[in-house]
């Protein structure tokens, strides 16, 4: 509204010179004292302001993301080990190894299949306890507390929780044992079941950060849609269909973007859970495998490679998701 | 430029918004500190196990201290048990520290990042060609530990075991009237961020049926004289596959970390551990409810094989603050006597030191280790400890790690032997590519 007003108010004519009147002579001292500044004045001016407030975030930011990410890719182009020098540089020959490389893509599968579990167990799990606790009362406020609980605690503290629990002879199997399953699975010791147990466990520390987003779009709906809805006839499912879930797609492409994120960085659970196994890279993500390659065989430069092949799917993925559940935040 | 000089305090803002990165960016490693009293200020990595708790190292460190004046110490700890991995990723974000203890050398040795001891000062260690690189030492050989087979001598009595086995057919027959009783005969571990804890049953096999016969295995491993497949490796492999897959070895341990690994054994859900020298202080401090006894992993023929390792000790960045200083400091926390009897009774270590001898009030299973070390040094039968090799001709980095990873499912019944030796050198070739 006020650039809009700017707009429309335009400074008076400067009055004709040797018109001699004394007001008019006084405001054209004044003119010369303090000129109008012009639109590119005030936008130079604006930018120095901008600039100026921005300009510490933006060094932090620079200094501690963006010259790290260089420096990794350009050790991506280099053959790199800290402990045989000398680097010398190889081009592509680390991404074109990548792609016959067999742990690699195992990695990558794994990450691929937590990172699924992980957006669509979070997503329904976060929207239907949300709309259990869409309601008011003081059981329903510490309930929300309860379930975000998980969210705030270390990645690493949860994981030695769950593998208390989840151990062959835990908790779990413990209490299976005593309502007659006489030989429990081992969640973390089948090679076959690990991966699922990890994304289990990823999967329940990010459920309640979908909640509370879930919780403020349930909010944010006008309870007249609700009601007209009701009024033309809709049953409770015809609501959530027609009204809820459409109304809940900001909310669904805030949850849906930072799953699929925050699977495909998966690195704690993994680390403490199972250290990518039983068995070789079972459960390797590939945060995991990027790690293991750099710190436990030296391979710096190959492991670059990868984290820039991991950054750019990431922000690959992230982007066209985006565009995709924006499209439907327009439509509804 | 006009916007410099028109509005400095942007200028100034962001001078100081980067000095204030760059200070942040600043690695916190060695080169001269020097902390607020004079001293030199020193970074040195531990790390924490059941038996090396942080009081452990806080009074260690406390009485090295108190012999070379002149030193602020600054204890890291490693995340894990893995302080190797921990080292490479400190040294990779310019903080590699200025000691370590219980490093393996490997890597940084050759990479020049350690400092050479010189033959003064190895002058009083029993053994101080253990573990050399081209030569040279870069670890201090303080102390051996061996890997023997701890076990529950109530359960072998109550399964007619009478006495320790001396051969490998009797160690079978050992697990299988164990078995029949009921008894889980071998505890062994690896979940959980411990996977290295799964390999020995290997380290043994591989003692008894590779090392034994061929010493430089690995060396001949590294000229491509041998490789994992050969039958003498697969064989090797065999044996742990066979184990498993018998029934001995409970697979229900594959989910269990290093500590609930060895919280098993004292529960009674197994008969015997094969487990590192280590184990004996932690039998004789904290009892468990049985009494334990040892005995060396047999041999088809009955002959001793031993698997052991002697290093263990401090190893000192060539780019320390105070070079010197930091090996005096080091020298001193290795020789001090009531540091070494904290180590003895904490650890189990078996001393390399010239002139020492341990606490007189070590327990029966420490004192029953020693025993059994020695029959085997006697015997000329103390061979090396695959994957936990120092020096020339050990794994190259990072196998140790996929070793134990593939012995995962060797154990679980989803590798074969002939698949995991085709797995190892695969892993080899792609470490040394």
């Amino acid at each position: 509204m006020e650039i809009k007003t700017r707009r429309r108010v335009r400074p008076p004519a400067a009055a004709p010179p040797g018109t001699g009147a004394a007001a008019g002579g006084q405001r054209d001292v004044r003119a010369k004292r303090r000129p109008a500044p012009s639109r590119r004045a005030r936008s130079r001016a604006g930018l120095r302001r901008f600039a100026l407030f921005a300009a510490p975030g933006l060094l932090v930011y620079a200094a501690l993301v963006l010259v790290p990410i260089g420096i990794a890719v350009g050790y991506g182009l280099t053959d790199k080990n800290p402990f045989d020098p000398p680097t010398e540089f190889v081009g592509l020959e680390n991404f074109t190894d990548l792609s016959s490389d067999d742990e690699f893509r195992t990695a990558l599968k794994n990450t691929v299949v937590i990172t699924a579990i992980v957006t669509l167990a979070t997503n329904a799990g976060g929207l239907a306890i949300a709309l259990l606790l869409d309601r008011r009362g003081w059981l329903y406020n510490a309930l929300r507390s309860v379930f975000f609980v998980p969210v705030v605690l270390s990645a690493v503290v949860v994981s030695v929780i769950w593998q208390t629990i989840l151990v062959d002879d835990g908790l779990l199997n413990s209490m299976l044992r005593q309502v007659g399953v006489a030989d429990p699975p081992g969640w973390l010791s089948d090679p076959g079941l690990a991966l699922y147990t990890v994304s289990w466990v990823i999967a329940w520390q990010g459920l309640g950060f979908c909640v509370v987003i879930y919780l403020a779009g349930l909010q944010g709906i006008p309870q007249e849609l609700h009601e007209a809805a009701a009024i033309d006839g809709c049953g409770p499912l015809m609501r959530f269909r027609h009204v809820t879930w459409p109304m809940l797609a900001p909310a669904v492409t805030i949850n849906t973007v930072m799953s699929l994120i925050g699977g495909f960085k998966a690195y704690d659970q993994v680390q403490v859970l199972t250290n990518g196994g039983p068995g070789p890279g079972t459960t390797s993500t590939l945060a995991f495998h990027v790690v293991q390659t750099a710190f436990s065989g030296n391979h710096i430069g190959y492991a670059s490679a990868m984290a820039a092949v991991m950054l750019a799917m990431v922000a690959a993925i992230s982007v066209v998701a985006l565009r995709l559940l924006q499209k439907r935040e327009v439509s509804s | 430029m006009r916007l410099t000089t028109r509005n400095p305090t942007f200028l100034r803002a962001g001078a100081l918004a980067g000095a204030l990165v760059l200070a942040g960016c600043t690695a916190g490693g060695s080169g001269g500190d020097t902390s607020e009293d004079g001293k030199v200020a020193l970074t040195f990595l531990t790390f924490e196990t059941p038996n090396l708790d942080a009081e452990y190292w806080d009074a260690a460190i406390e009485r090295a201290s108190a012999e070379v004046p002149g030193v602020t110490v600054k204890k890291l700890v490693s995340p894990s048990a893995d302080r190797t991995g921990y080292a490479k990723q400190l040294d990779s974000t310019g903080q590699f520290p200025d000691m370590m203890i219980g490093l393996n050398p490997a890597g940084f040795a050759e990479a020049g990042k350690l400092a050479e001891w010189s033959d003064a000062e190895l002058a009083n260690y029993a053994q101080p060609e253990a573990n050399t690189y081209d030569g040279k030492v870069y670890q201090l050989p303080y102390s051996t530990q061996a890997t023997l087979v701890y076990y529950n001598k109530e359960a072998f009595a109550r399964a007619g075991v009478d006495a320790p086995p001396r051969t490998y057919g009797e160690l079978l027959d050992a697990a299988a009237d164990l078995r029949a009783e009921g008894i889980n005969p071998f505890v062994v571990g690896g979940g959980g961020k411990d996977t290295w804890a799964d390999m020995f049953p290997l380290i043994c096999t591989v003692a008894t049926d590779i090392y034994k016969q061929t010493p430089d295995w690995l060396s001949q491993r590294n000229e491509g004289k041998v490789k994992f497949t050969d039958p003498a490796f697969v064989s090797a492999a065999q044996k742990v596959a066979d184990l498993a897959d018998e029934g001995y070895i409970d697979r229900a341990g594959l989910s269990r970390t290093y500590a609930d690994t060895e919280q098993a054994f004292r529960d009674g859900k197994g008969a015997m551990y094969p487990m590192g020298t280590w184990f004996s202080a932690s039998a004789d401090t904290k009892k468990p409810g049985f009494e334990t006894g040892v005995f060396a992993w047999p041999t088809d023929d009955g002959s001793a094989a031993l698997p052991g390792v002697t290093g263990g000790g401090m190893s000192v960045s060539s780019q320390a603050a105070d070079v010197e200083l930091a090996k005096k400091w080091a020298r001193a926390f290795m020789e001090d006597e009531k540091n070494l009897d904290a180590a003895v009774e904490a650890d189990g270590l078996i001393i390399d030191i010239k002139g020492y001898s341990p606490p007189p009030g070590m327990g029966p299973v420490y004192r029953a280790t020693v025993d059994a070390y020695e029959e085997a040094l006697d015997a000329d039968g103390v061979v090396n400890s695959f994957s936990q090799e120092t020096g020339d001709g050990s794994l190259p980095p990072g196998l140790a790690d996929k070793a134990a990873a593939g012995v995962q499912k060797l154990l679980s019944g989803s590798m074969t032997a002939e698949e995991f030796g085709e797995y190892m050198d695969s892993q080899w070739d792609k470490a040394t590519r």
